[in-house]
């Protein structure tokens, strides 16, 4: 139990801290915000309820007044403004992301995870966000679609990153990747 | 970690939390069933008005997180310049401003304190489902303090990657990163344990 | 396995040349009115916790620029060059675990070799040539989680070596590991024939270098040889000792 508690709190100070430490670029010299990166690795790594619950122990806090998400942003505003749907969509798309992962095929972990993060973290955090969009901009779906297409080739990118890593790390602490080793349950 | 509530102390600062974040609901509400442009900018010329209430410092303060927006602004004054829609272009801008302005407006007069108190109230009907009593606020602090450790650790690792390379730290760096994290989190695992831990009656493992 | 002491003095020490340097956080002054010029190839840095020391090793090495003033190392500004500072420094930060970026011994020692511009050929056999030297190809694909403290000390120390850099900066390294893993590193180190700048808060540590700087409060309070500054720098500890600025808040 302390053990859930003391992850769900790690990873959501992981989130917070991808995007207080120095720019990571992405090898060719073009910087990312590695924070959606921590959010899919809390799915990849995590699996899906703790993931979810540590990426929505990171949102409560941003909510409650401090500024954690990248750019040393908080506070409720966020939560009305055009990244709302984004912001709300993370904590589905880590659990989405872990599902995939827990319950997904037996194939290396670099493909499983770099796709669960595509379908997880991309496709379900998009779908909120262009929601988010829609209702704060006025715009139909549609629009709102055109409006995130730009940003789409870098977050999959991210994802195929958040594969890599996920592999990397299940070589390097092979016990700590608990969405494969068969510990779904919150115990 | 220094959180949002302004350091100039407002009336608004001694307002129990729970309600303002009621009024805030409802007023954003509102706002969202208003459309003519003209009602839109009095609201926001109200909202500017009670920024400026309690002083310059507040004022810039506040004005300061309304200028993130600038790209969002920018993209609709743009998209309706060009679809010669300049009235809806003015509502969803200034609906935006405003909204977004009256939630700041709460996090910036309401203390990390406080704001955890309405967490705990708010999320009592949880215990009678087995969420353990304290455990968020267990974990709200640990997350406060972890934080700061963990942007540490990170920046050394960012300066030993500088140390060997010509250019910044590329992505590999998240994974020693995240090695570390799971390190710590085993480590408060056990200063937990070892200050007495929780129960072993969980209903939360069942689920 | 031979392990020369330190005193086997090395080929060439590299010039430092600090001048008035000033580093400030937010208008904090954290190092001021540093100035160092020496050829020494045995430079140590000794001074309390919170003095500055780490500042400069960093400004030395040219992870930071400073907010005033010169530091030249050879005549060139590492902050500036990075490509110069690769082949002129190298720095041994306190914490492996804070310093080793990648899963295995060889990936390892590699990364820094092919940052330095060599083909990945080159850097892998570079990388098996420091294992050989160290007699520990078999460490080769061995995983950093499986290593011991001492173990992943040594690891930081190649993969600094293997670039074969002019001057190492030491900062506090070997803290905490028990007295024959530190000898045994510092025996490692002393077949390093480049020029040591070694920051410690423990005078043990600097007995045998040449030219001693004491810092306190981001200033040098003395520079000179060791006996002389360190012998200062005791007295003035176990003065310290005897008081209570451990209540302090704000250092």
């Amino acid at each position: 139990m302390e053990k859930n508690v003391a992850l769900i709190a790690l990873f959501a100070a992981l989130i917070a801290a991808l995007g207080l430490i120095p720019k990571i670029t992405l090898g060719f010299g073009v910087p990312i915000t590695a924070q959606s990166l921590g959010v899919m690795l809390c799915g990849t790594v995590l699996g899906s309820k703790r993931g979810g619950l540590a990426v929505l122990l990171f949102l409560l806090l941003v909510a409650i007044g401090l500024p954690l998400l990248s750019g040393v942003r908080g506070g409720l505003g966020l939560f009305v403004s055009p990244s709302a749907g984004f912001l709300i969509g993370w904590p589905f798309a880590a659990f989405v992301t872990g599902w995939i992962v827990e319950n997904g095929p037996r194939a290396p972990l670099t493909i499983v995870a770099g796709l669960a993060s595509v379908i997880g973290c991309i496709a379900v955090m998009y779908a909120f966000g262009i929601v988010g969009l829609s209702v704060t901009l006025d715009k139909t779906l549609i629009d709102s679609t055109w409006l995130v297409t730009a940003f789409i080739p870098g977050d999959i990118l991210k994802a195929a990153i958040a594969g890599m890593l996920t592999a990397a790390l299940a070589k390097a602490r092979p016990a700590s990747v608990l969405s494969r080793n068969g510990q779904t349950k919150v115990v | 970690m220094i959180s949002l509530t302004s350091p100039v102390k407002t009336k608004a600062h001694d307002w129990p939390a729970g309600l303002k974040l009621a009024s805030l609901c409802a007023a954003t509400m509102v706002l969202f069933f208003v459309e003519q442009a003209t009602i839109l900018a009095a609201i926001f010329a109200v909202v500017l008005i009670i920024y400026a209430l309690p002083g310059r410092r507040f004022f810039k303060s506040g004005m300061k997180q309304l200028k993130l927006l600038w790209p969002f602004i920018l993209m609709v004054a743009i998209w309706h310049i060009w679809t010669k829609e300049i009235e809806l272009g003015a509502s969803v801008i200034l609906r935006l401003l405003s909204a977004v302005a009256l939630a700041n407006l709460v996090t910036m007069t309401t203390r990390l304190s406080d704001m955890i108190d309405v967490v705990r109230s708010l999320t009592r009907p949880l215990v009678r489902l087995g969420l353990k009593p304290n455990i968020l606020e267990l974990a709200i602090a640990l997350v406060i303090r972890l934080t700061p450790v963990l942007v540490q650790k990170g920046t050394l690792l960012s300066e030993a990657w500088r140390a060997r390379s010509q250019r910044k730290a590329g992505w590999r760096i998240i994974l020693p990163f995240t090695v570390l994290a799971l390190d710590d989190a085993d480590q408060v695992a056990e200063a937990l344990r070892a200050r007495g831990g929780f129960d072993t009656i969980d209903t939360l493992e069942n689920t | 396995m031979d392990c020369p002491d330190i005193n086997q003095r090395p080929v060439i020490g590299s010039a430092l040349s600090l001048t008035n340097v000033r580093y400030a956080v937010d208008d904090k002054d954290i190092l001021s009115d540093v100035s160092i010029q020496t050829t020494s190839a045995r430079v140590g840095v000794v001074g309390r916790n919170g003095s500055g020391k780490s500042t400069l090793a960093r400004l030395i090495a040219g992870l930071i620029s400073p907010t005033a003033g010169s530091i030249k190392i050879n005549d060139h500004n590492l902050a500036k060059d990075r490509k110069a500072a690769l082949a002129e420094i190298g720095i041994l930060f306190q914490n492996p675990d804070h310093q080793i970026i990648f899963p295995t011994v060889e990936e390892e020692i590699f990364f820094g070799l092919r940052q330095m511009g060599h083909s990945k050929e080159m850097a892998r056999s570079k990388t098996l040539d420091t294992l050989a030297s160290f007699s520990k190809t078999h460490w080769a694909e061995a995983h950093i989680s499986t290593l011991s403290q001492g173990q992943k000390h040594l690891v930081c120390l190649m993969s600094i070596i293997a670039m074969q850099p002019k001057a190492i900066i030491l900062d506090e390294p070997f803290t905490g590991l028990d007295i024959p893993t530190k000898a045994q590193l510092n025996g490692y180190l002393a077949r390093y024939n480049g020029s040591l700048i070694h920051i410690s808060h423990d005078p043990n540590d600097l007995i045998d270098y040449d030219h001693v700087l004491w810092m306190e409060k981001g200033k040098i309070v003395r520079s000179g040889d060791a006996a002389d500054v360190l012998g200062a720098y005791i007295s003035k500890m176990n003065e310290l000792g005897g008081l209570d600025d451990i209540s302090d808040l704000t250092r």
